[in-house]
């Protein structure tokens, strides 16, 4: 359901739109609204008990049969209004990162780069706050291409992977879902090795290439990312870290369930993982900054692998 | 039942926008039925808290309201001239509005998604050929902004009004107030940043919107300082993250990991069947990025980094701390 705000906004274009396409399509419409019929219906219901003048009784005559759309009293009151400063900031602030996002075809790119121009003009001084704002995706070009044409022909890819978890290059064969960009890109992939949903970050990918076999990645519903690309199940192990102020970032970092405050500007987080193991470059790094409190194998095995490297070093006895 | 507010908001754009001579506040508790019963069933107060509401959040929707005097009767009036508020001619062609419409996606925050979604309908409303969105690529950018921080910064960096709120400092025990005039909002490796005016201790900053604890509150009077014509929030952000850097370590990388210090490497040669010698980019928090790799990587220098890569080590070996030579 919208907001009174966001409703109110696309009422009054939907006038003006209206006003130049009568008997316009129910389906339509709200497809170019990006709305649900069922919200262009709930419109449509507001808009005859909105005058169009102080006097009163010159309702908006617009009414519908739940296929097409009449307004019968068409008023010049419909004219195509200026962006607002928000608007223009959204727009323009998304349409520069996306121009500016390597990997983006051409053809994409010029076609963006003209309509700023454009809509940075027709803005005029709504546009000025968007240079206020500014949002730079990373640069992880190298394999894009191959991706995009493996995605374009539907064909399987073949990877040389790091593994951070692991530490170490694992060789695998996917079949690619999407391309996601949220500060890095991830391809989101089945892959056929582990027989699961995997995101894989463009910038460990050392090597890549297109097979000469057809993708088929199980069909399924999108997936919820809207706590972030990289989401554990819910049924994944429990981690618990205990940090101290100066391992806050770990929160910052990892998607967690918990966060509970400790004294001196501590935390104690709580987060999942299917494979806890992975974490260990996490206790690794955090050195005097925290620890992990469970489960205990991983401890164990940061102590051990800490222990190796400081071998290394001569170092590693009390 | 109370009247629906988009109804209300409607009817007073309406009213502003089909007048040629400015409206009175009377005039228009009159003819918009909600304002009528806000007055006849609460009070004066109730209906002019309820304009006074209405009135800023059309203009936040972009929508230009004029007061001037009532030539009739001298009274303040209220309209929305049509030569303020009508948008200029734009030809935009089909392969420009995709663009756009894939664009407008990215927002993954409520308030600007809205923005961008109703920036989209105007240009439509205007004649814009949006055709069926298609996706032409198969690349989703997505920008987020999860911080509660983000909406009113925005707001106050584009109205230009000095803010407080609390802050945790990077790896700081307490949290303090600050008191800043916010100059610009940057997302960087999918997290925000602000730059502005650090009042109290007199410097331009950077902030991680994430470390804001609590509410943003929006200050009255304007900034003091003048806004620098271009801000970049990036370079300082991206110089805090080690890049940049034009020191060099020495490490020595067990063949087949460390991927992403091969990647970064500014020269790389074979000790023998086990071990590479790399040389890399010695930035702000190398040491911490070092010790992840565990025993798949041995820094040979500077000392420095080494002796911080050790400590790390006997910290996670759960190991005492070397002070000068003596171990704790």
């Amino acid at each position: 359901m919208s907001n009174a705000i966001d409703q109110t906004r696309r009422m009054l274009s939907l006038v003006t739109y209206l006003r130049e396409r009568p008997g316009a399509e129910v389906a339509e419409v709200a497809r170019a609204f990006g709305i649900t019929e069922r919200e262009l219906i709930g419109d449509l219901n507001v808009l005859p008990m909105c005058g169009t003048s102080f006097r009163g009784g010159d309702l908006l005559d617009i009414d519908t049969d739940g296929e097409r759309i009449w307004w019968h009293n068409v008023d010049d009151v419909a004219q195509p209004l200026r962006l607002a400063a928000d608007e223009a900031t959204a727009l323009l602030v998304a349409a520069r990162a996306v121009a500016g996002l390597p990997g983006l075809r051409a053809g994409d790119r010029e076609a963006l780069t003209r309509a700023v121009a454009k809509i940075e003009n027709a803005a005029g001084e709504s546009a000025e706050g968007s240079a206020r704002v500014g949002v730079t995706f990373e640069a992880e070009s190298h394999v894009f291409a191959d991706i995009d044409r493996a995605l374009s022909e539907g064909r399987r890819l073949w990877l040389r992977y790091y593994s951070h978890g692991r530490g170490g290059m694992t060789e695998r064969e996917v079949d690619p879902i999407r391309l996601l960009t949220e500060g890095h890109t991830y391809l989101e992939a089945w892959c056929r090795t582990s027989e699961d949903h995997r995101m894989f970050r463009l910038d460990r990918v050392a090597e890549i290439r297109v097979l000469d076999v057809p993708a088929d990645p199980p069909r399924r519903e999108p997936r919820d990312l809207s706590g972030g690309l990289v989401n554990p199940s819910a049924d994944d192990p429990e981690v618990v870290v205990e940090v101290s102020s100066g391992g806050r970032w770990v929160a910052e970092y990892y998607t967690h369930d918990r966060a509970e405050e400790l004294p001196d500007g501590g935390l104690r987080i709580t987060l999942r993982s299917a494979d806890p193991s992975q974490l260990r470059p996490l206790a690794l790094r955090l050195g005097r900054d925290g620890r992990i409190v469970s489960p205990p194998e991983l401890a164990e095995q940061a102590r051990a692998a800490a222990r190796e490297a400081l071998a290394a070093y001569g170092e590693g006895r009390d | 039942m109370a009247i629906a507010k988009a109804e209300r908001l409607m009817n007073l754009a309406l009213c502003l926008m089909n007048t040629r001579r400015p409206l009175s506040k009377k005039e228009l508790r009159e003819s918009v039925e909600a304002y009528r019963e806000a007055w006849q069933n609460s009070s004066e107060d109730a209906f002019n808290r309820m304009f006074e509401r209405d009135k800023d959040d059309l203009r936040e929707l972009g929508l230009v309201i004029d007061v001037d005097e009532n030539t009739l009767d001298g009274e303040l009036g209220y309209l929305a001239r049509a030569d303020r508020n009508r948008l200029p001619e734009i030809a935009l062609d089909a392969e420009e509005a995709a663009a756009l419409t894939l664009a407008a996606r990215v927002w993954q925050q409520a308030k600007m998604s809205g923005a961008a979604s109703g920036a989209l309908q105007k240009l439509r409303a205007a004649g814009v050929p949006f055709a069926e969105a298609e996706s032409r690529t198969a690349l989703e950018p997505r920008i987020p902004a999860r911080e509660a921080a983000f909406e009113p910064l925005l707001t106050a960096a584009r109205d230009r009004r000095p803010v407080t709120f609390d802050y945790r400092k990077a790896g700081a025990a307490a949290v303090e107030q600050r008191s800043v005039e916010p100059w610009a909002l940057e997302c960087w490796r999918g997290h925000w940043y602000l730059a502005g005016w650090d009042r109290d201790r007199g410097d331009a900053r950077v902030f991680r919107l994430s470390r804001i604890t609590g509410k943003v509150r929006a200050k009255s009077g304007a900034f003091l300082g003048t806004v620098p014509e271009h801000v970049d929030v990036r370079a300082t952000v991206a110089k805090f993250a080690g890049e940049g850097a034009t020191a060099t370590a020495t490490v020595r990388v067990r063949r087949g990991a460390g991927f992403p210090l091969r990647t970064k490497a500014l020269s790389s040669a074979q000790v023998d069947e086990a071990w590479d010698e790399l040389e890399i980019p010695y930035g702000n928090g190398l040491g911490a990025d070092l010790a992840e790799f565990g025993p798949d990587v041995v820094v040979l220098g500077p000392e420095e980094l080494r002796a911080d890569v050790i400590d790390r080590l006997r910290a996670v070996a759960g190991l005492g701390v070397v002070t000068e030579g003596v171990r704790a």
